[in-house]
């Protein structure tokens, strides 16, 4: 058997996974190379403390799912943010069902974070005006933006991310593009500039 | 990225760092697993759970709202009311390489968290044109023109409301190849029967769920506003948003025009009545209405309109009108789609266009056109998704069946 340390520096993503396969504690260099990356989207999505419980759900379902890993991707980073991006709206959804039972006791505004506690982390964390414009946007759509925006991912990578065909990604974004504008501008559709005329 | 995007980038939450027990135990976790082979039970996953939240918010999409007529307080009304709808839309026959130009009013709420975290809330209008291409084939252009905001109901009109001023062009990237199923041109959706249809508006619909409604009923808003569609696509996504659960049919709603119509409205999370507003004899989208029915979820008085919109004009025109460098569109940048058709990039209207707008009125029949150009849906390739390791959920119930309407036409 090979080290993980011999293994980790010489190979990328996908011939360390496929080598997994056969060597199936050499995954652990997967998980050294992005554990840190994936809690820390994790932990702006859903907070430090779950944060921990996804990231390691995170790489558990991706090891028994490395069979399946396409290794014409080098970095295996979309796949795991991917995966991860279902497991924190499994959180999500824990939550929501919660929330839904305490609503019934104190009931919160509808339509705003506060309904949804997990989001809310995330809400409490940001700036109140992008706060605001995240309220504009389905769960789906929040998930797409904050691959791009936090996670870096290029349009294709998402869309390899959320497995839909990278032209759902871009017409997605397309419109989610105009949603933000309008969300963080209000009245400014032409986003930063200055007016153009008068 | 996109300038809208660099913002969430630049303002992404500091984070503590990964802990290290935390961490150890993760990966021991995972080197248990790999030794084992199998073993650790897991929380199972839905796949679909990620589209499972699409719950509507707010104001979605700039768009979108509508109310019902029966509050009576719509501003309007006016000499244009005895017009009638025909006028206002004719039957067109779009050829492919044209484009369909929408001029609308809207207004829709603007809220705005300032520097000191506190939210400001008004009512912004604007003119817009917009011209899209028929086909899909070439890029748009929107114009949008500032007019004086209304305050909040109940409020005081903020400063920042007077901040922007003027008006602007902007390029719509099109993005020709690399759209698939997500296309909605005019030559795309005029091929569809009332069942492709209807799976478009719910395909992204979280099963079974409240939120379903709002998401087909926003989907269907996104097809019919700001779009022109042959008839028969017109009746058949009346007859589908009619049929989405929760939907309530009124008559005689004013769009922000006064011209007056049949309302599909269904009630939004933001505690207001979404409508949207159809001409009863030609299914033409006359305008979109949003009207407080909660008024501590809308933070406005009960009946206080929060969006009003109206759809003013539809023509077809031969090209874009020439504009003095546009505002960008980058939606369409990034690596091209190693699994599809290459893309094919189309020239930037704004140069090589001459002239003004100018319409024309085609003599082609209009049941020709969906013939004459198939336009096929490219195929992707989507992922596999093993059922094994993520499995329906079992509390996810089939999407409610409504009546299946008969495309006519």
């Amino acid at each position: 058997m090979v080290g993980v340390q011999e293994v980790s520096e010489a190979l990328d993503d996908s011939a360390l996974i496929g080598r997994s396969r056969d060597d199936p504690e050499s995954f652990a260099a997967l998980f050294d190379r992005h554990a840190d990356e994936i809690h820390r989207y994790a932990a702006r999505r859903l907070g430090p403390e779950l944060a921990e419980d996804v990231t390691g759900e995170v790489f558990l379902v991706a090891f028994r799912r490395r069979a399946r890993y396409d290794p014409a991707w080098p970095d295996a980073r979309p796949w795991l943010y991917g995966i991860a991006t279902r497991v924190v709206a499994q959180h999500r959804r824990a939550e929501r069902r919660r929330n839904h039972a305490l609503a019934k006791v104190s009931p919160e505004r509808p339509g705003t974070f506060d309904e949804r506690s997990a989001d809310r982390v995330t809400a409490e964390q940001l700036q109140p005006r992008l706060a605001k414009a995240l309220t504009a946007l389905s769960a789906a759509e929040r998930d797409l933006l904050l691959l791009v925006a936090w996670a870096d991912l290029t349009y294709e990578e998402a869309a390899l991310a959320l497995g839909v065909p990278v032209g759902t990604v871009r017409s997605r974004l397309h419109r989610l593009r105009a949603k933000v504008r309008r969300a963080l501008g209000g009245n400014d559709p032409f986003a930063a500039e200055e007016p153009r005329h008068g | 990225m996109d300038e809208e995007f660099k913002e969430f980038a630049d303002g992404r939450p500091a984070v503590p760092p990964y802990p290290p027990e935390a961490r150890f135990r993760a990966r021991e976790a995972l080197m248990r697993e790999a030794r084992r082979g199998r073993g650790l039970r897991l929380p199972r996953f839905g796949w679909q759970a990620v589209a499972a939240f699409g719950m509507t918010v707010t104001l979605v999409g700039g768009v979108a709202v509508a109310l019902s007529g029966q509050n009576g307080q719509s501003p309007v009304a006016g000499s244009s009311v005895t017009r009638a709808a025909a006028q206002f839309f004719p039957e067109l026959r779009p050829r492919p390489g044209q484009f369909i130009l929408i001029e609308s009013d809207t207004m829709y709420a603007s809220f705005q968290a300032g520097e000191d975290g506190e939210e400001s809330r008004h009512l912004y209008r604007t003119h817009r044109k917009i011209y899209r291409s028929v086909d899909g084939s070439a890029d748009g252009l929107l114009y949008i023109e500032g007019r004086p905001p209304e305050p909040w109901p109940g409020r005081e009109l903020p400063a920042v409301a007077h901040d922007w001023k003027g008006s602007g062009w902007n390029r719509l990237a099109s993005c020709p190849g690399r759209m698939g199923d997500q296309r909605d041109d005019y030559a795309y959706l005029s091929g569809l029967d009332a069942a492709a249809l209807r799976a478009l508006i719910r395909r992204d619909a979280p099963p079974g769920k409240a939120d379903a409604a709002q998401q087909a009923f926003d989907a269907a808003a996104e097809l019919v506003r700001e779009s022109y569609l042959p008839r028969a696509q017109r009746e058949a996504l009346f007859q589908e948003i009619k049929a989405i659960p929760g939907v309530t049919e009124a008559d005689g709603v004013a769009d922000s025009a006064g011209r007056r119509g049949v309302a599909l409205g269904l009630p939004a999370s933001d505690g207001t009545l979404r409508q949207l507003i159809f001409d009863r004899g030609t299914y033409s989208l006359l305008g979109e209405r949003a009207t407080v029915v909660d008024a501590r979820a809308a933070e406005a008085p009960e009946g206080s309109l929060l969006a009003h919109t109206a759809q003013l004009n539809v023509t077809v025109v031969d090209r874009l009108p020439e504009v003095d460098s546009p505002d960008g569109d980058d939606s369409c940048e990034g690596p091209a789609e190693s699994a599809s058709p290459a893309p094919t990039e189309t020239a930037a209207p704004a140069e090589d266009a001459p002239t003004e707008d100018v319409p024309t009125e085609t003599a082609a029949p209009a049941e020709d056109f969906p013939a004459a150009e198939p336009t096929p849906i490219p195929s992707e390739s989507r992922p596999e998704v093993p059922a094994e390791d993520f499995p329906v959920d079992e509390s996810a119930s089939p999407t409610p069946a409504g009546p299946m309407p008969t495309p006519t036409g």
